[in-house]
């Protein structure tokens, strides 16, 4: 991959694959499309880790709070059953859903007096809508570490901070959160690292669309190696995000190291 | 909706239902929503699935589904996710049984630095590897076999194989090694007699998630593989175009056969889900 990437090859021209330097990487530096697509990849990135992270910390707490739940067993795998759900599936679900003639969101908007939109096909509304369903997707995910991350908290400790009345605020800071920081980070990270290979995802909901909206880096990059066959300049977007794959993932292992040792 | 009854069945205990439980169950039904309304559609008489508004009570039927089992490739998809994923998974877990125990106990240098590549291996975006994979099966003439998918999927397997697998050996005393071979048992009778017997939950965890790793996997099935060896997710991809038009009673019952195995797997490995999701890397249950 490394040594396509200083190629010029296309497989539908007929010149067989040649050298051609840094040319390809120098076009993707120029290229205003790819950079509006790295641009993107990170807004979602960011909007997503946010809003997973809080809504899965929420729900992570009340699941917390309710060991004893009736049925607790099946109300997890319900919720969690999204985020097994390969997204090319999940995609489906949701066109349907979101459909605009007969799609059952769109009841639910024209309850509340909201006249019948595309939201997949709307300019304003198709890169938001996306955000929602990578969110129905991942949220249990991170409710599942904040689970995770509680559970690592030692009962002797809470039960202490209980018996001296410590104010809610207090046993956070200074019980939960140093025992739970770690696995919650490792969440936020493999959070990212998936964020960022978002693909199946836009491609079947939208297709990048409308216009370049909701296109993403790994979008672009499978467009480039499969519909226009270029194989040279897909390589070089490859090393690229195998660059920040590999920096992703040493922050990773950082965090795991010093999570390890602290055990030790 | 037999979950919902369970919710409304009278307590035993009698008493206030507190509120969190009912958010709890609330907020799992509202995830949920979704694929209760695909499963819903598969049940739906044909002639009802776009009905604007939905109609929302339906004698439900099983027609849907038989008849998408049926049309076409679907059963054959259906085999082959079977095949790949069981094959593929049980090979790659021998395999990294066998680099995990090396690690664990030889530590050859760079053991660090090898498992991180194997870690790294999984965060890079599929749409970077699929291309020199493709190139690859090209030039060897693998494409749209049974043994091309199922190698790429055993090495699929591997890296989180190998990680789960070594924390797990790591855990175990090398002091069964030594007992083991002061009484004279060879190398591959310590690692399969002693050690293994006792990763069991390590074992389980890397075929269960890898079993889902390698059934939901989409790209590289669609690029390498060919309409003889296509799995569920492509099938899934192609079946909005059956017949060249829109059959979403089709799409949803294939939905439904896809998502039903995965959800009672859910259910009865519940306990396995953290250190799977994790790629062996955060221990702990739920």
């Amino acid at each position: 991959m490394l040594g396509l990437s200083f190629n010029d090859y296309k497989l539908i021209s007929s010149n067989a694959p040649h050298y051609v330097g840094l040319s390809n990487y120098q076009s993707f530096l120029a290229d205003q499309q790819v950079a509006h697509a790295v641009n993107r990849t990170f807004v979602f990135l960011a909007f997503a880790i946010i809003f997973q992270t809080t809504l899965g910390i929420l729900i992570g707490v009340l699941f917390w709070r309710n060991d004893k739940l009736r049925g607790r067993r099946l109300a997890l795998t319900l919720l969690f059953t999204p985020m097994v759900v390969t997204p090319v599936a999940s995609a489906l679900f949701w066109k349907l859903i979101l459909d605009p003639n007969f799609g059952v969101g769109n009841y639910f908007l024209q309850i509340f007096g909201i006249a019948k939109i595309d939201v997949l096909t709307s300019q304003s509304l198709a890169f938001p809508t996306l955000l929602v369903v990578d969110t129905w997707m991942w949220t249990p995910f991170m409710a599942l570490m904040t689970l995770a991350a509680l559970g690592s908290v030692p009962k002797a400790e809470l039960e202490a901070a209980s018996i001296d009345r410590l104010p809610l605020f207090t046993v956070i800071k200074t019980v939960v959160w140093p025992h739970a920081k770690f696995i919650l980070m490792l969440g936020i990270l493999l959070r990212s690292i998936d964020a960022f290979k978002t693909m199946d995802l836009s491609l079947i909901m939208t297709d990048g669309g409308p216009g370049d909206k909701t296109e993403l880096i790994a979008l672009s990059l499978y467009r480039y190696a499969f519909k226009s066959f270029n194989l040279g300049y897909s390589s070089a977007i490859s090393v690229f995000l195998l660059f920040i794959a590999i920096s992703l993932t040493s922050i990773y292992l950082y965090v795991l190291n010093l999570k390890s040792r602290k055990e030790a | 909706m037999s979950m919902a009854d369970d919710f409304m069945k009278p307590r035993r205990k009698s008493g206030p239902i507190k509120l969190s439980t009912v958010g709890a169950w609330l907020v799992s039904l509202i995830f949920f929503l979704p694929i209760a309304w695909i499963i819903g559609s598969a049940l739906k008489p044909k002639q009802y699935v776009l009905n604007f508004p939905p109609k929302w009570i339906f004698v439900p039927t099983l027609s849907n589904i038989t008849e998408a089992i049926s049309y076409g490739n679907t059963a054959k998809y259906f085999l082959d996710s079977v095949i790949y994923s069981f094959t593929a998974v049980a090979l790659a877990i021998l395999i990294s049984f066998l680099a995990a125990y090396s690690f664990s106990r030889f530590k050859p240098a760079g053991t660090d630095f090898l498992m991180f590549l194997l870690l790294s291996s999984r965060f890079v975006p599929a749409a970077a590897l699929v291309i020199p994979f493709f190139q690859l099966y090209n030039l060897v003439h693998l494409q749209d076999s049974f043994l091309g998918l199922i190698l790429f999927y055993t090495m699929f397997s591997i890296p989180f194989s190998v990680w789960i697998l070594k924390g797990f050996i790591d855990g175990v005393s090398t002091k069964f090694d030594e007992t083991g071979f002061v009484y004279g048992a060879s190398r591959l009778h310590v690692m399969f007699k002693l050690i293994l017997p006792q990763l069991r939950p390590g074992l389980v965890a890397a075929f269960v998630f890898n079993i889902i790793f390698v059934w939901n996997e989409f790209l590289f099935n669609f690029q390498l593989g060919g309409i003889h060896s296509y799995g569920i997710p492509v099938g899934l991809f192609t079946s909005i175009t059956k017949d060249g038009h829109l059959d979403w009673s089709f799409v949803a019952s294939i939905g439904t056969i896809y998502v039903l195995p995965l959800a009672i797997t859910i259910f009865a490995f519940q306990k396995y889900l953290l250190v799977g999701l994790t790629f062996g890397t955060v221990r702990g249950e739920v």
